[in-house]
This record gives structure tokens, C-alpha cells and sequence, in this order.
């Protein structure tokens, strides 16, 4: 036979078992042409060009996954940023946000990104307008989702939309509080965001893309952990990271078969595949369950950055080996209410918000779907952003915070946001204030290996 | 450069058949001479010509070797308790579908039973989704566990 039958098992494990799965099919669309004078134009526009491209992106996806015999948990749809086509256009665009949210109903994705807003260096005025839009747009929506990248490693951080989004986040919450804040779950703000991450909440298509463009996001972090918890508890950790690489090699490789197939089907152009270890509450199916195979007793404490490097760092070279489109993320999450291991080491107390920091500085993304009490102020969620940008920016890496004040809530309550979304554990922030930094405003100007040239 | 790749190939195969103690010039003259005879064959298509059509078994190999798994054929995966009748009710269903099987292989340990069956589907009548839908009835009605997925998945996953 040309397969072994532990070859074919293992495919099969994987697939019926482990929860290896592509976690999204996300179609990048450019929608610059778009862009009108009125909102009205505009709007009609958008909602052409996303029923042109998408009408059959579900149902082709789904055959695919079937074929296959892989699970394509969800298929998305990532936009231009929608502050640079409503930049000339008079109206309000919140018109335009819920015009999206109902196309993305009517070609049944789950998920819409992009109503984003890049203002690393600075904003535009009409950009500043949309930043206010935001929360409105998010409460009064059920599938967009929204992002800002507030810094680069090029240009620094802009402390003035730090502090905005800060307030922007607070609002999204006060909104949604019968939903526990709901709105702030997909919103997302980042350092050195990416232009062809496939994933939610911070997907949008960066305006170096094509017309349309295929992106894949591969996960699997019940693979992984079955296969750790398998290996011997004394295996040096050079070795597990072996493991952990082959592993990602194999994962890669599915989700670019997939890819492909479905680029092929449906006439746009492969984009990239990004294998990251995005955690389901689906029990197993845990990142912090993985840390906790490699030898701690709950995930959170000491050495834990250390093992989450390692991890990180074996994904990454498993999916660049398999494959010459490896884009987007690719690494760990460490969304904390989406992760079973992660709530529980939480509830514990083995998990606080000062270690995610300490992961994000190592992990492919950020702080994220974290909780925080109602009370936080907009200048602590300002500051917990600035700190996470920081590493970003001084680290040459993506990072991101995905935040929820939960209106009315006290640490050590849970609270339920249902599906994917899982339920976060309240956490701790620093009582402390830093308003008075928040309020200076201004830029932290770009680090000095940003004088790369 | 895929004619110089072809006159290669001839010439391994020339040599692999009547060993290396062969006279240089007459292997020349005959992969010389079987070169022409399917040159016109080998123009014809550009570059892109078909090594399954060569007469050759070196070139079939390498085609199967070199091959990224086919998107008509399935590896069924059956797994459950042993009894009889199971490999005869997936066969059934299969030859009903106009699937022809490729490759078998079937053990039983300890009483489980464990079957993978390469099929090829590329004149079936049913879509892949239908003749799945009809292969996790069988499974329940024989109480195992059936799962059908295209080959080249475990192409990607095993080859490089």
C-alpha cells in the first residue's frame, strides 16, 4: 500500500479525534473601488461586490471540507479597511457597517473583518470620525468586526489613539451590557498589524493585497496536545520541540491543500496559509493544556513563557518548511475565555493578566478575549494597551489586545459569551492609576531599529 | 531541457536493463533511435509530455513516485469490533458507486477490526459527499466506523 497504516491513522486521528481542523477559509476583498461621494453610492457598491465574490464561498468551502474529510470550521470575509473607502463619501458610516453585517448574513459567513482603521503614525480627520463610529457600529451589528493598528515598529506608537481606543472600548462595553460587553469581542487593536491575517476579530485586507485573494487559517492545538501527552514525560525538550515542528509540517500541509482547492474552485488567487494553535472550548483543544503537557501543574505559572516560546517558535518552523505561503500570524493564541486550561488556570489564580504580558512577548499575538471588570477606567485599558504595544513595537512582532470591561462585574465572576467565544473568568487589573501618562497624548516615537535603511 | 531530461531517463533505463558492462556505443545508437521514434510524440505536446505514456517502467515509477496523490481516489478508513460481513458491505457499496478499488488491506487484532481501502472514484456516479452519506449508513448498520477522505490529504501530510 502506498501509505502505512500508521500514516493513515494518524491523518485519521487527527482529523475524527484531535480536533485538527481549518479553522478558517477567509476570502480577502479589496474594496477601494468602491469608494464614492455619498454613503448611499457607496454602500450599494460594497454590497455588490461582496455578493459577486461571495455568493458561493460557503457552499464551494464546505464541499471542499467534506472531501476532505477535514472540518472547515469557518468561512469569512475580510475587507479593506472601510475608513479609507468612506474617507471621501458624506454620511455616516454606520449606515455603511450595518449594510456589511447584513451581506455577510445573506452569504452566511460568520464573520466580517475590517471596519478598521489604520492610524499608527497619525489620523486623518475623517478618520478620527470613524474611530467614533466604532462602537456604535459594533453594538448594533452581530457579524463585523472591527480593528486599529495604533503603532508600528516604523513609526512608533500614537499615544492619542491609545487613549481613544481606550474610551472606544469602554463605550463598545457600556452598549452591549446586557450582553456582558459583548461588542468589545470583536474589536481588536494592534501593533504592527498584518495585512493578510485570516483571523477574527483582526482580519481586514491590507491595501498591499490583490483585487481577492484566498487566506487559510490552519488550527490545531488538540493535535498537539494529544501528541505531547503521548510523549514521555522525562523526552528532553529539544525533542519535544521535534514533535511539535513535525506536527505543524503535517498541519501546514492539509490547510494548504485546502486552500488551494478552494482558491481553484472559486477563481481567486491562494493567498496564504497561517497554521496558528487557536484554542476552541472544546475540551482537549486547549493551548494551555499543551504547556501544562510539557510539565507544569497549571498553565500561568513560572517557566511557562519559556514552554510557550518553545511552542511558538516549533509552529513556526514546521509551517515554514511545509510551505512557501506561510503568512498572517502563525504561532500560539492565548485567547483566555476561548481556552478551557486557560479559564481554569485562571479561576486557580495560576494565571493573571501580568503573565499573558509576559506570553504575549512570545506568543503570535496578544492579550486576548480577556476580561476585566466593569470599573476599569479608559485610561488602565489605554495603559494595558500601550504596554502591549510596546513589546510589539520594540519587538519586531505583532501584538494585539482584545479586551472586555464587563459592565457591572467583579473579579472572579464568569461571564458567558456563547460559541466560539467561550466565557472568560473576570481578572484582576492593577488598581493603580496611570491616567496622568495616558493623558499626555502625543507618540512614543519609533525605536532606533526602526533606522533600518 | 525536458527532451535532455527524457534522453536521460531512456538512457538509465537502457542501462538498467542490460547492466553497466554495456558497450557505451550501443546504448547511444538505440536511445538514439527509440529518442526518434517518439520524438514526434514528445513535440507534439511541448514540453509537457506524459511519462505514463513511455514505454518504460523506470518512467511509470517515477511518475507514481513523484505523483501529489489524486483527487479521484479515497482512502476509506474502516475501524471497529470484528464480525463478518464488513468488508463485503463496503465492497458493495464501493462496485454500486462504479468505484474500482485500487488497494486493500485488512487486519484483525484482538477482535478489532481495521480496514483501509484505496478506491478510485473518478468514474463514480455519486459525488464524493453522496457516497460518504451512504458509507456512515453502512457503518452504522455494521456498527463501525467509516471515514472516507480524498488521497491527496494524506499526500500532503506524508510526502514531501
Amino acid at each position: 500500500m502506498e501509505y502505512s497504516q500508521s500514516e493513515i491513522l494518524q491523518t485519521v486521528a487527527m482529523t475524527e479525534m484531535e480536533h485538527l481542523d481549518v479553522r478558517t477559509v477567509t476570502l480577502g476583498l479589496s474594496l477601494r473601488d468602491c469608494a464614492s461621494e455619498s454613503m448611499g453610492r457607496t454602500t450599494e457598491r460594497v454590497l455588490a461586490k461582496i455578493h459577486r465574490y461571495a455568493d458561493r464561498l460557503v457552499e464551494t468551502v464546505d464541499a471542499i471540507g467534506d472531501e476532505f474529510g477535514i472540518r472547515i470550521a469557518n468561512k469569512r470575509i475580510a475587507i479593506t479597511p472601510v475608513s479609507m473607502i468612506t474617507e471621501s463619501a458624506s454620511g455616516d458610516p454606520v449606515e455603511l457597517a450595518r449594510a456589511i453585517d447584513r451581506a455577510a448574513a445573506e452569504v452566511g459567513v460568520d464573520f466580517i473583518g475590517g471596519y478598521s482603521a489604520l492610524v499608527h503614525k497619525g489620523a486623518t480627520d475623517s478618520e478620527r470620525e470613524f474611530l467614533d463610529s466604532i462602537p456604535e457600529a459594533l453594538s448594533t451589528t452581530k457579524r463585523l468586526c472591527s480593528s486599529v493598528n495604533v503603532a508600528t515598529t516604523r513609526a512608533g506608537i500614537n499615544m492619542d489613539a491609545v487613549r481613544q481606543v481606550g474610551i472606544i472600548i469602554k463605550e463598545a462595553a457600556e452598549r452591549t451590557s446586557s450582553e456582558g460587553g459583548l461588542a468589545c469581542a470583536k474589536f481588536v487593536c494592534f501593533a504592527n498589524s498584518v495585512e493578510d491575517n485570516p483571523f477574527m476579530a483582526g482580519a481586514f485586507h491590507g491595501v498591499g493585497e490583490p483585487e481577492a485573494v484566498i487566506n487559510v487559517g490552519v488550527s490545531g492545538p488538540g493535535v498537539v496536545n494529544y501528541a505531547m501527552k503521548r510523549a514521555a514525560r522525562d523526552l528532553p525538550l529539544q525533542e519535544v520541540a521535534e514533535i511539535i515542528k513535525k506536527l505543524s509540517f503535517k498541519l501546514s500541509r492539509a490547510g494548504e491543500l485546502v486552500g488551494r482547492e478552494a482558491a481553484r474552485r472559486l477563481g481567486i488567487p491562494f493567498g496564504i496559509i497561517d497554521l496558528s494553535l487557536a484554542p476552541t472550548p472544546v475540551p482537549g483543544d486547549s493551548v494551555a493544556n499543551i504547556l501544562e503537557a510539557m510539565g507544569f501543574e497549571r498553565a500561568g505559572t513560572h517557566g511557562t513563557t519559556a514552554a510557550l516560546a518553545l511552542l511558538t517558535d516549533a509552529v513556526k518552523k514546521g509551517g515554514a518548511m511545509a510551505s512557501g505561503s506561510v503568512g498572517g500570524m502563525s504561532g500560539a493564541f492565548i485567547p483566555v475565555s476561548e481556552d478551557a486550561g486557560m479559564i481554569e488556570a485562571a479561576q486557580l489564580g495560576a494565571l493573571s493578566l501580568d503573565k499573558l504580558e509576559a506570553w504575549t512577548s512570545v506568543c503570535s499575538v496578544g492579550i486576548d478575549m480577556v476580561a476585566v471588570p466593569g470599573s476599569t477606567s479608559a485610561e488602565t485599558i489605554s495603559a494595558i494597551i500601550a504596554d502591549e504595544m510596546a513589546i510589539g513595537v520594540m519587538n519586531n512582532k505583532t501584538t494585539a489586545v482584545r479586551i472586555i470591561p464587563v459592565p457591572g462585574r467583579q473579579v472572579g465572576e464568569l461571564v458567558e459569551f456563547g460559541g466560539l467565544l467561550g466565557s472568560a473568568p473576570i481578572m484582576a487589573v492593577n488598581a493603580f492609576s496611570s491616567a496622568d501618562f495616558i493623558r499626555r497624548g502625543g507618540r512614543i516615537p519609533a525605536p532606533i531599529h526602526s533606522l533600518r535603511n | 531541457m525536458a527532451n535532455e531530461d527524457l534522453i536521460y531517463r531512456l538512457t538509465k533505463a537502457v542501462y538498467g536493463r542490460l547492466g553497466a558492462a554495456t558497450d557505451e556505443q550501443t546504448v547511444e545508437q538505440l536511445v538514439t533511435e527509440v529518442y526518434r521514434e517518439i520524438e514526434p510524440f514528445v513535440s507534439q505536446n511541448g514540453s509537457a509530455y506524459s511519462t505514463s505514456q513511455l514505454p518504460s517502467a523506470t518512467a511509470t515509477a517515477t511518475a507514481a513516485a513523484a505523483g501529489e496523490g489524486s483527487a479521484d481516489r479515497l482512502i476509506i478508513s474502516v475501524f471497529g469490533v470484528d464480525h463478518p460481513g464488513i468488508v463485503a458491505g463496503v465492497a458493495k457499496i464501493l462496485a454500486e458507486a462504479d468505484c474500482s478499488i485500487v488497494d486493500i488491506n485488512q487486519t484483525v487484532v484482538q477482535g478489532k477490526f481495521a480496514m483501509v481501502i484505496i478506491a478510485n472514484s473518478a468514474r463514480a456516479r455519486e459525488s464524493a459527499a453522496e457516497l460518504k452519506e451512504r458509507l456512515r449508513r453502512e457503518g452504522e448498520a455494521l456498527g463501525v466506523r467509516i471515514y472516507a477522505q480524498r488521497e491527496d490529504l494524506f499526500n500532503a501530510m506524508h510526502r514531501i
